[in-house]
């Protein structure tokens, strides 16, 4: 199933507050979280309305926000080659 | 020419807060490129709706009538119409939350 993956990059402080409506319809609260929304007619007439504030990509896969935890993470600096417990 | 009497414009005028009258490189730059965002993010939902056969009346609304990044003239893209201003033409840095919002459209002939 195809997802839209939303993320609010300005915010609207200071918009019109239909602009911050918008927003709220869309689960948007603060700058840099993401969203999915399934691809339909009335998520397009969100994301157009406030398109100058977002990041939208077309995904397959909804990420949860572990998923989306783990993949922010920067890498550790190390790697584990073998653990004691397997000598 | 200097010390505390030199001629300012803050000390002649008091408050000196006023944008300059044309942009600068670095922000017509900016301005592209969030221009180009905008456009890249009408494309993308209207590549995810026609997949599913659906389309929206903003959607071809927009594509009808806005004109994309490559398509304005330069004249539109760094200046907007006002009748108040000698020539009709202002800059668009000029219009309020001016990088939150679309601005691409003038009347025509101006």
């Amino acid at each position: 199933m195809a997802y839209f993956r939303i993320t609010l990059l300005r915010s609207a402080i200071g918009l019109p507050r239909r602009t911050n409506g918008v927003l709220q319809a869309l689960g948007l609260r603060r700058r840099m979280q993401t969203v999915y929304h399934p691809v339909s007619r009335d998520i397009a007439g969100f994301i157009l309305h406030v398109k100058e504030l977002l990041d939208v990509q077309e995904v397959e896969e909804k990420l949860s926000k572990s998923e989306l935890h783990e993949l922010r993470k920067p890498q550790p600096g190390y790697w584990v080659e073998k653990r004691t417990s397997e000598r | 020419m200097f010390g505390p009497f030199r001629p300012t414009f803050s000390l002649f005028g008091g408050l000196l807060w006023k944008r300059p009258w044309r942009m600068s490189r670095p922000q017509k730059y900016r301005l592209r490129q969030r221009l180009r965002r905008v456009d890249s993010i009408v494309a993308t939902v209207d590549a995810a709706l026609s997949k599913k056969g659906l389309t929206t009346r903003s959607l071809e609304r927009w594509k009808a009538e806005m004109p994309t990044e490559e398509e304005m003239r330069p004249k539109d893209k760094y200046t907007m119409f006002d009748r108040k201003v000698k020539g009709y033409r202002k800059g668009v840095h000029k219009l309020p939350k001016w990088t939150r919002i679309s601005q691409r459209l003038n009347p025509p002939g101006y």
